[in-house]
């Protein structure tokens, strides 16, 4: 459900010391005359600036609806609520998540909580990352990796700290992990608020903008449990039927390891072209109008997770091609 | 929820809205409870009204956020909000702060002859009415939920995996029980009669346990989460908020299991969001998330009568006062009725 009174919901996320509570204050100053609520974590850092900051616990509960990755942020759940009763209007609220945080249970929480869902929209993950510290990071801690994975914007931060090669090697690492994020360098998180506010990046619509970042895959990563990413494209109109029981199954069986999917998706005799981005097993679809005039309609589909070499995933949806 | 106001035409009053007393007051209105014959509304800028025989008293200003939560102590009101403080305040507007947490939030009040709690975060504040430092009674998740029984001996807080009962032993130690079932636990209430305890659900569930023998079972079927729920007469009826009927289970006779609801329809698409039991009465009122309120007999479903109608905000409050003369309703757009309940030939 989307209207124009839901409260815009940025989650700003990020390993310990990668700049977050300087990009806050940034966002909170240099905002005049806007009316924030901020939510932190009780152990976070101190020293923001801001009239309504509200003491979170990060306490995550699974969801008893058999989804057994379908775990959610129930003091968010409990916050917004809150908030939501207040008689002056927010512009928006930013949840600032701690540097061990999963950002899964924080994305779940506005699938799956009607009320949440109805009055807030989560507009964009940000995820800020030390340009000098993320390789290592992202070796020794999941949680780093999986910031990485959901973000939708990058703030590469401290720039100014590495070495142009190594920048690169770092930018080469991030686009493996999430070849869909905008990664933007800075230094001290100097960045236009333009560029990490009112994204709308979690809305069906801006789906169809997806033009990922393709990089030349060479497949040589260490672990086994890395966070990959891959994506396909059909020129071929997909069986819808074949689709959905692949694609429910793929979900229900693999939701864990898959982190993030989103896809554009053209069926055999539909005139719309449907759209759907989803969270591990938690899902928003929806046709988005007819193709447009003159362009080619093709399918794409693009996973971000763990052991996705594992799931025969071009295998699965050449199925789903029509005969 | 909004809706768009100029899609619906105008409706004619119903006879309580022409008789009644209306405030548009543009602020969201979070809790009532009556105390006496006077109701008092809790509201979403911190403040507290008082309303008695179609007057409202000037807002009392309580909190600097939002009036979370509201209970009553004899003839004090007792509310808890985002300000952190959890505050006793009297008919005649005057404060007492019983306590303040600063950045954390008074999430629940509840109280029973004299002894006062609140729940901010994972602990429950226990004040003993002899004593001045309060109880903390820890758990491990956030509280959901907290209600006395009726005689006041048992306290139960409702949490992420289940119900804690809490009761004072022989020697005064509290002892608690755990009633687990996964999931999250939000309001949480006894049965008049003492015999059960019931939950309302994050999965839009109702979660039941009898307490004689511990038997659980959960009451399934809604389209979204129960928000509201209240127990008709002494036990007779559960009735809840969260479909597009009021659903009533029966908790007479060997209680709902294996037997079916009552629902109340209202209008088409239209959720209940809240259930406020009419004392006395083997009725209800029920609110709509478009601010309608209906009266209905729950055994006879043809006798439903409209209280007020549509005003295009989900309805957040009703309370009746002591005498069973006046209800008030308010919703989320600031609009209260308060109007008498029987026609006047009928008094």
């Amino acid at each position: 459900m989307e209207n124009s009174n839901q409260v815009p919901v940025t989650v700003l996320t990020g390993f310990l010391g990668a700049g977050k509570t300087t990009l806050l204050n940034r966002i909170l100053t240099e905002q005049h005359g806007k009316k924030y609520a901020v939510i932190v974590n009780e152990f976070g850092e101190q020293g923001i600036d801001n009239d309504l900051v509200v003491d979170a616990d990060e306490e995550v509960f699974e969801m008893n609806n058999g989804c057994i990755c379908c775990t959610v942020r129930g003091d968010l759940i409990r916050i917004l609520s809150g908030l939501m009763k207040r008689a002056d209007k927010l512009d928006a609220i930013i949840v600032e998540t701690t540097g061990l945080a999963d950002p899964a249970p924080v994305a779940q929480t506005f699938f799956v909580d009607q009320d949440v869902a109805e009055r807030t929209k989560l507009d964009a993950i940000v995820t800020v990352a030390d340009a000098v510290h993320l390789s290592s990071q992202i070796v020794d801690h999941h949680e780093a990796e999986e910031q990485i994975a959901f973000g939708d914007v990058i703030l590469l931060n401290k720039i100014d700290l590495v070495k142009e090669s190594d920048l690169e090697q770092v930018k080469n690492r991030i686009r493996k992990i999430n070849p869909f994020a905008k990664i933007i360098n800075t230094t001290k998180c100097g960045v236009p608020l333009d560029e990490i506010l009112n994204l709308d990046a979690f809305s069906l619509k801006r789906v169809l903008e997806v033009e990922p970042d393709f990089l030349e895959s060479d497949h040589d990563h260490e672990h086994d449990d890395d966070v990959t990413s891959v994506s396909f494209v059909s020129d071929t109109p997909l069986d819808m039927e074949k689709f959905q029981t692949w694609f429910g199954k793929l979900l229900q069986t693999k939701g864990q390891d898959i982190l993030r999917t989103k896809g554009i998706l053209d069926f055999k005799d539909e005139s719309d072209r449907y759209v759907f981005q989803g969270v591990h097993m938690l899902m928003d679809a929806s046709p988005m109008g007819k193709w447009p005039e003159g362009k080619e309609r093709s399918s794409r589909l693009v996973f971000i997770g763990r052991n996705l070499e594992s799931m025969n995933l071009k295998e699965g949806f050449e199925n789903c091609k029509s005969a | 929820m909004t809706a768009d106001v100029d899609q619906f035409p105008e409706l004619d009053k119903t006879k309580f809205e022409q008789r009644g007393t209306e405030f548009k007051l543009k602020i969201p209105v979070t809790n009532a409870v009556s105390i006496g014959n006077s109701i008092a509304v809790g509201f979403g800028d911190g403040t507290v009204r008082i309303f008695f025989s179609g007057q409202s008293s000037e807002p009392i200003k309580a909190h600097d956020g939002v009036v979370l939560c509201m209970s009553t102590d004899g003839d004090n009101i007792l509310t808890g909000g985002d300000d952190g403080r959890f505050l006793k305040i009297s008919l005649k507007g005057e404060i007492t702060e019983i306590t303040n947490f600063g950045s954390r939030w008074v999430d629940h009040v509840t109280a029973h002859n004299g002894n006062l709690v609140c729940s901010s975060g994972k602990v429950v504040y226990y004040w003993d009415k002899n004593k001045k430092v309060p109880k903390s009674l820890d758990h491990d998740s956030t509280i959901g939920g907290l209600a006395f029984d009726a005689k006041g001996r048992r306290l139960a807080v409702a949490r992420y995996g289940g119900v804690t009962v809490w009761k004072k032993d022989y020697s005064n130690k509290w002892k608690s029980t755990k009633l687990d079932w996964k999931g999250s636990h939000n309001k949480v209430s006894f049965s008049p009669d003492g015999q059960y305890l019931v939950t309302s659900m994050q999965e839009n569930q109702i979660h039941c346990w009898r307490l004689k023998d511990k038997i659980d079972f959960a009451m399934s079927g809604y389209g979204s989460k129960i928000k509201s729920f209240g127990f008709v007469g002494d036990s007779k009826y559960l009735a809840t908020s969260g479909a597009i009927d009021a659903i009533c289970w029966p908790f007479d006779g060997d209680g709902p299991m294996g037997r079916s609801p009552i629902c109340l329809p209202y209008l088409a698409n239209k959720l209940v969001t809240y259930v406020e039991p009419f004392p006395n009465e083997n009725a209800i009122f029920s609110g709509l998330n478009e601010g309608s309120v209906f009266l209905s007999q729950i055994e006879n479903t043809n006798n439903t009568i409209i209280i007020r109608s549509f005003t295009g905000s989900e309805v957040s409050a009703i309370a009746v006062t002591e005498d069973r003369s006046h209800v008030l309703i308010g919703d989320m757009g600031g609009n209260i009725l308060w109007t008498s309940i029987w026609d006047e030939e009928k008094k």
